[in-house]
């Protein structure tokens, strides 16, 4: 603790007052002993600004205070002679000899190479000059700003390689992310994700509650994690209380305008009757003319406004401090009723005992998200029903809403209900709470050794109800006469870990050695009941019991339990000599409960080496190089099955057979068991350099990657017979990805008053199936066909294929079209035949839907108190299957269609060909989006003596897309394997505008 | 790398080593899985009970008949009874049902390897039931195991009866391994069906009541055997009429079955009292839903027609040349289909007319074509039927044993068969009468493809149909029974005449392609012939 001798202004003299006493306690306890020599000073940076928060420390002593808000500091140090540490992140450390000096003026210089930054990598933290493996680092300040709700989000576009994007505007979902290309078949592109160093998820904390977050890339950083290592590890640092620090309250706050980016343009009233007056006729929907004009659309999304707000609490001294954060997001989706609100609540306190030796740690988080349940499929509430939308988008708009009575107006079309009536008619809720209790004990009998034990409780925990009223066409067409379900679903995880760590330094010699051990264990238990035939609807969903379904039969109710176990022991040591040299190497050993009895336990050793060339007396002359690093690696990470029990044999009870008058379930196999289950593992081979040139004004990484996969865990095709089913979970599937990152930050304007910094991420991946057999299981064909496009035209879309890439998109080539509207298809063998004499064999590959090439643009511009943040991004080279036009730019269909519908196809015929999925419909992808554009004002609050901060900003997202795709946003879903399908029911994304502020007491 | 290598022998494995170590003995090793909501078969203990759950196994597969792209679709769409067109809210579904209609499937056609894997499902599930009785791992007397057996064995010969239709040269199984099995001669398997069922049925019980229906007793048993019998020649090349005879007559002798006096009353809602049902596939709304053939056929209209509960999908319906070829007076016509005005159950409001036309596959309108109205709708139907399915009815015995009489020379007989089971269908005995050289003669249906406006266009083959007019017969009694193909097969009309959209592809169509599937996990399979 330190003593400020300086006057506080009027206005804070109360709270002077009132701490005087505590400082009086403090500085009696901690500095009456050794108080001898006075010395105080001002610390600033090169502009001359004054640094408060830098640690002063007296070196080889426990002896440190820290600059106040003026920079000034105030320290008794033991002699004269004492040499003073000045240390603050991001800076230079400064070691300043007092040689007799009662008053010092220090300068620290930034540290723009950052390479005294810290670097979270597993179960640690290493320099970031030490760092051998491919790892970004993105801070706070770099977040991406605006209506930000998960942790992939902040940092979009910021990490090479890692693809983030957001393909829906429903609040409920999160983003898609995948790093380095498919690295598994089984389609789970999801990365390991840390809060803290506990597994949990990228909405496990609130976005403006986290600090900075790190991505492990290569298999030698990920290694560690073995485990769910293989899409990369991102770990995720929450805003804490340094030791000392100042008590600090950050409050965060935020209104959001969301409304539909791109919408449709299917035929309105005026056009519809514009199409019977020319004649045309229809069938189905469009039938006739109902005399309303109703925008169906309209009727059923609106401007959505979302608020956040986020307070931390922060502040102690050296041995006891606590962060509390408290935040509120009300999040509105454009379509109506769909919504997303949520409470997070996080305490983390830091006790340090005996000198330091004893450190504890006890960290609580809490949330509750309540959102609208639109339809619920037993297993999950959803907040959009995508039926809703489709019916919207297929109404014929001279309908009304409602007839003269106030009734909802219903037709019987086949598969036609009124989408208003549909939503209107709906109620539920869907509510989550999550809850993860965090203590760990850490010992440190000397400097260069100490063993902590943390233990995690988690637990997630859901309820929801839903229920369709009698007015809805469940009851009016299809006489349920009110149906409801409820459900309920519960997670419980335990986490454990011991980790002992040891460094020692020799000369030019650093060791650092770590060995540990992980246990994890997962349970989930679900319950779902569903009934129909309600007496009334003012129970909704509940009171589940009254239905009358219940008698009749026609309730249902189903409930599961299923658990599995991770246990890791790992070990990893790092070398550096002379800061020239550096070594990393780990292996874990891990076992999953998963895998078949002899097959649980996986080895996975990681091994990087850097060398750290600006460091040798060849280039120590070279004054305008600041750093230059050549990395590489090789290491080996593992992917978990995603299901339990497909080792075992088991049986089920499963359909009914009549036997003897009575209704007795039937007792098979529950699947074929795979008892030599074993462990995907994907070994990968990364090059790296990492520069910085004239002061930090170009800096930046570039990577090379090669990652193979073994024993890729699928759903795999046997035969029946002698199978009882005809696939089993096996390992079989090779796969290799090959790419190249790169991340250049630059400078381009650096000057008192205005300060641009920009920089560009690039990556592109390339992947290829290599085998689809192993020993145990053999194939004659080497491809299978994936991803649907749905009824009515049921056909494949994709086909993964050995020796091709995967999301090749595979169908008919369609290259003209006949004077009657039929399309004209070129076969394999170049023969042209109309389409509707084509068969499933004249299908060939059109296209690819996982982009080539990302590239992302980030700007932050300083002038004066004005700040600017413009970033741009892009995908480039796929193509996207545009199911919307696939099915809705067909005037044979009998709902309404797109206006394009009656445009000619090729300049030469209207299309009277049934829905088909050709490659018509197969447009390029590639597009620029002007992501976020943030400007902020940071108001001069030196008048303001108890506000440190304060800054109001404004933000748009998601404001333009340069593009040539015809849909409505070309970033559409790219994990699995039939990615690049531009479903046609898909949840429209949005154009936000943010009005907020940030502030710090 | 030498020297990696040896950081990580010494390094890293020797601490991970000995902290394994440690830990093991702390026994926070343990990987073994906890299961809660399923049973593992090491710690299954069989009761009694489970002795029907296990043999239910056998039976439930078989449901998939009136299911989606159940047996039904690859006997009546192949065949000239059902077409599904493109209709304004779809049925084009990347042409699979005109596939079926044009018979240029591939090996990628779906509804035949549902068969395939339905079939062969529940082989495998009786072979498994029967390893595990005679391994003695069941609790189960040895009467009892015999008897078991020998029904579960008539069970795989159902499901070898229908592979040696559809698919013809499949591996014969017996037991229940991992091993890859091997492909036998359609003669091979149809001797193995045989064989089978002639060392089954003594053993097998005679009772047919409530405690049987649904199973396999003799005379189900017996009617399998006489089916293999009546096609016997498509199958080996030679003919069993004799045979075929001989096993009709044991079920006319067992006295246990006769006819419907009401045709309807046989495909009700409330059927399982049919006294002509030998074995039935018993589907209920609540306990076996598989039931949705009739959502494909009727109207979405339908559901106020019917006061249905569910929203039919309107697709299928009749070819108008089989409609067209019903005689006056036959009650069946209408027993069968439904045609003309239809009303809303509730207001009597017409709602719209179905009409006998349909232009052409490529497109109707949702009201062209009759629906097959065979199997009951009650009032407030679902989206699955109760209506038990009669696989085998004592009227195809009888119509069996005429065919066999009429292919060997004995006509007169044989029309005295077929004019028993037409009686019920006409109100005078003098429509319902056929002689002997009326069943001898050409089909009456007009064969030949059709063009938009409904008249035959391309003639086609019009040579005569020997017996022709006995395979219109059979039309008439059973189409939408999920037969229709095999019946045509065997009077060579499948693979000759054109009718509707339809023209002759080649003899190589009776049998359906294996799967693209089977073929590539199963190398030891070869394919069908002509594909």
């Amino acid at each position: 603790m330190y003593v400020s001798t300086i006057d506080y202004p009027l206005s804070f003299k109360f709270f002077k007052n009132f701490r005087i006493p505590i400082f009086l306690l403090f500085l009696f306890i901690s500095q009456g002993i050794l108080a001898q020599n006075p010395v105080d000073g001002t610390v600033s940076d090169e502009n001359g600004l004054p640094m408060p928060g830098v640690t002063v420390k007296e070196m080889n002593t426990s002896n440190g205070v820290v600059t106040d808000f003026d920079g000034n500091f105030q320290i008794n140090t033991a002699s004269e002679s004492s040499t003073l540490i000045f240390s603050y992140v991001g800076f230079e450390s400064q070691e300043v000899e007092i040689n007799g000096r009662s008053s010092l003026t220090i300068i620290l210089k930034e540290d723009l190479e950052s390479l005294n930054e810290v670097v979270v990598i597993g179960y640690g933290t290493q320099r970031r000059a030490d760092v051998t493996s491919a790892v970004a680092t993105v801070k706070s300040d770099d977040f991406i700003q605006g209506n930000v709700n998960d942790a992939a989000q902040l940092i979009q576009g910021k990490v090479a390689g890692l693809s983030v994007s957001l393909p829906t505007g429903d609040p409920t979902k999160e983003a898609q992310i995948s790093l380095r290309g498919i690295a598994s078949i089984n389609g789970n592109t999801s990365p390991l994700v840390l809060i803290d160093g506990i597994p949990g998820n990228l909405q496990t904390v609130a976005p403006e509650d986290i600090a900075s977050i790190d991505v492990l890339k290569d298999g030698s950083a990920t290694a560690i994690y073995g485990t769910r290592g293989t899409n990369g590890v991102i770990i995720i640092t929450t805003k804490g209380a340094g030791a000392d620090m100042q008590n600090t309250i950050d409050v965060t706050s935020y209104v959001a305008l969301s409304s539909i980016s791109n919408s449709l343009n299917f035929l309105d009233a005026g056009q519809l009757r514009q199409k019977y007056q020319e004649g045309y006729t229809f069938s189905g929907a469009n039938l006739e003319d109902f005399g309303s004009d109703t925008d169906w659309l309209d009727e059923i999304t609106r401007t959505a406004v979302s608020t956040v707000h986020n307070v931390i609490f922060r502040g102690g001294n050296k041995t006891s401090n606590l962060t509390a954060s408290i935040n509120y997001r009300d999040n509105e989706g454009t379509f109506i009723k769909t919504d997303n609100s949520k409470y997070t609540a996080r305490l983390d306190v830091n006790h340090n005992m005996f000198d330091d030796k004893l450190k504890a740690n006890f960290n609580i988080i809490l949330s509750e998200q309540e959102f609208f349940t639109g339809g619920d499929d037993g297993n999950a509430g959803y907040s959009f029903n995508p039926y809703v939308y489709r019916q919207a988008l297929i109404h014929n708009p001279t309908e009304p809403v409602t007839n003269a009575d106030g009734t909802w107006f219903e037709r019987d079309v086949y598969f036609y209900d009124n989408p208003v009536a549909y939503l209107e008619e709906t109620k539920g809720k869907n509510r989550y709470r999550n809850a993860r209790f965090t203590g760990s004990l850490t010992y440190a009998p000397n400097e260069n050794f100490n063993i902590q034990a943390l233990y995690t409780r988690k637990g997630d925990y859901n309820i929801r109800g839903y229920y369709e009223t009698k007015n809805h066409v469940s009851t009016t067409k299809n006489g349920l006469e009110g149906y409801a379900t409820r459900g309920t679903d519960d997670y419980i995880g335990n986490y454990g870990q011991i980790t002992a760590n040891y460094d020692k330094k020799i000369g030019k010699h650093k060791f650092t050695a770590l060995g540990g051990y992980n246990y994890e264990d997962n349970t989930y238990e679900g319950f779902f009941a569903a009934n129909r035939n309600f007496p009334t609807d003012s129970y909704t969903y509940n009171n589940l019991g009254i239905g009358q379904g219940l008698p009749l039969g026609e309730a249902s109710m189903g409930s599961s339990k299923s658990s599995d176990k991770l246990i890791a022991f790992f070990s990893r040591v790092t070398y550096n000599y002379d800061d020239r040299y550096l070594l990393m190497a780990s292996i874990r050993q891990e076992g999953s409960s998963r895998f078949g009895a002899d097959n649980k336990w996986g080895s996975f050793p990681g091994i990087s080496a850097g060398w750290r060339m600006n460091n040798e007396s060849f280039l120590k002359n070279a004054k305008w190089l600041d750093n230059l690093k050549l990395r590489a690696g090789f290491g080996v990470t593992g992917i978990n099955s995603d299901r339990s029990y497909q080792s075992l044999s088991s049986l089920t009870y499963s359909n009914y057979f009549l036997y003897n008058n009575r209704w007795i379930r039937e007792l098979i196999p529950a699947r074929n068991p795979n008892p030599d289950l074993r462990w995907e593992k994907k070994e990968e081979f990364n090059i790296g350099l990492d520069f910085s040139f004239l002061g930090g004004r170009i800096s930046g990484a570039l990577d090379y990657y090669d990652r193979s996969t073994k024993d890729a865990l699928y759903d795999y095709d046997v035969p029946v017979p002698p199978y009882l089913y005809s696939s089993i979970r096996a390992n079989v599937a090779k796969l290799s990805n090959t790419g190249f990152e790169a991340l250049i930050n630059f400078i381009p304007v650096q000057s008192d008053d205005f300060q641009w910094n920009s920089n560009i991420t690039y990556s592109t991946n390339s992947n290829k199936l290599v085998s689809l057999s192993n020993d145990q299981f053999q194939t004659t064909n080497d491809f299978f066909y994936t991803g649907g496009t749905g009824e009515p035209i049921q056909t494949s879309t994709h086909i993964v294929e050995v020796g091709q890439p995967i999301g090749n998109f595979f169908g008919l080539k369609s290259v003209d079209i006949t004077e009657d509207g039929i399309w004209l298809i070129e076969t394999p063998e170049g023969e042209i035949i109309p389409a509707t004499e084509s068969s499933s064999a004249d299908r060939q590959i059109l296209g690819n839907g996982l982009p080539k090439h990302y590239l992302s643009w980030n700007n932050t511009m300083n002038y004066k108190n004005f700040d600017l943040n413009v970033n741009l991004r892009g995908a480039f080279d796929y193509q996207i299957l545009n199911f919307s036009r696939m099915f809705y730019e067909n005037p044979t269909v009998g709902y309404n269609v797109l206006d394009t519908a009656f445009d000619e196809v090729y300049g030469k015929a209207v299309l009277s060909d049934v829905q088909r999925y050709v490659s018509h419909y197969i447009e390029d992808g590639d597009f620029v989006k002007l992501d976020n554009v943030t400007l902020g004002y940071t108001v001069d609050t030196e008048a303001m003596d108890f506000i440190q901060n304060l800054r109001v900003y404004i933000s748009g997202q998601n404001l333009a897309t340069i593009t040539g795709y015809k849909g409505i946003d070309p970033e559409v879903n790219r994990i699995g394997l039939s990615p690049g399908n531009d479903e046609r029911d898909k949840y429209p994304t949005n154009s936000i505008f943010s009005l907020g502020l940030n502030l710090t007491f | 790398m030498l020297s990696n290598t040896k950081i990580f022998k010494y390094v890293l494995i020797v601490p991970v080593s000995i902290s394994m170590m440690l830990m093991a003995l702390q026994g926070c090793t343990n990987l073994d899985e906890e299961v809660f909501s399923e049973i593992t078969e090491d710690s299954f203990i069989p009761a009694q009970e489970d002795i029907i759950a296990l043999t239910a196994s056998a039976y439930t597969p078989l449901r998939y008949v009136m299911g989606w792209q159940g047996l039904f679709d690859l006997q009546e769409e192949s065949a000239d009874t059902f077409i599904t067109p493109t209709r304004p809210n779809g049925w084009d579904d990347g042409g699979i049902y005109k596939h079926m209609h044009f018979h240029d499937w591939n090996e990628t056609q779906y509804q035949p390897r549902s068969t395939w894997l339905t079939c062969f499902n529940g082989i495998n599930n009786i072979n498994r039931v029967v390893s595990q009785i005679e391994s003695g791992s069941l609790p189960i007397e040895e009467d009892q195991a015999a008897a078991v057996i020998a029904e579960m064995r008539a069970v795989r010969a159902l499901y070898y009866s229908i592979l040696v239709d559809t698919h013809g040269n499949v591996p014969i199984l017996t037991n229940f391994s991992d091993e890859i099995p091997t492909q036998s001669t359609r003669a091979e398997v149809y001797d193995f069906i045989v064989s089978e069922l002639t060392e089954v049925i003594p053993s097998l019980t005679e009772t047919a009541d409530a405690s049987t229906y649904g199973r396999i007793t003799k005379w189900g048993a017996l009617q399998i055997l006489a089916r293999v019998y009546l096609n016997a020649e498509v199958y080996t090349g030679t003919a069993q009429w004799e045979k075929c005879i001989a096993a009709c007559n044991e079920i006319i002798n067992g006295g246990q079955f006769t006819l419907d006096p009401n045709y309807s009353a046989i495909f009700e809602t409330e059927n399982e009292d049919s006294p002509e049902i030998v074995f039935a596939i018993p589907y209920d709304d609540i306990y076996a839903t598989e039931w949705s053939q009739h959502m494909k056929m009727l109207l979405p209209a339908h559901r106020d027609v019917f006061n249905m509960q569910a929203q039919p999908w309107g697709g299928s319906s009749a070819n108008p040349q089989i409609i067209d070829s019903y005689q006056s007076g036959d009650k069946r016509l209408e027993d069968t289909w439904l045609m003309g005005d239809q009303k809303d159950a509730d207001t009597g409001e017409t709602l719209f007319t179905l009409v006998n036309f349909m232009p052409s596959i490529y497109f109707c309108e949702f009201e062209q074509g009759l629906r097959c109205h065979k199997y009951e709708i009650e009032s407030g139907a679902k989206g699955s039927l109760s209506n038990d399915f009669p696989f085998y009815r004592y009227t195809d015995v009888l119509m069996m044993k005429a065919e066999s009489l009429l292919r060997t020379g004995n006509g007169e007989e044989a029309a005295q068969l077929v004019t028993q089971v037409r009686t019920r269908s006409f109100d005078t005995a003098e429509d319902a009468t056929v002689t002997g050289s009326e069943l001898m003669g050409d089909t009456t249906v007009n064969y030949g493809f059709l063009g938009e406006d409904g008249t035959v266009t391309e003639a086609g083959d019009q040579s005569n149909v020997q017996f022709g007019r006995f395979l219109d017969e059979l039309a008439w009694e059973f189409t939408g029974e999920a037969r229709r193909r095999t019946d045509m097969i065997r009077f060579g009309v499948y693979q000759k005449k054109s009718w509707f959209n339809h023209v002759p592809l080649g003899d190589y169509t009776t049998l359906f392609p294996i799967g693209l599937e089977e073929l590539n996990t199963n190398t030891n399979l070869k394919q069908n012939p002509g594909y």
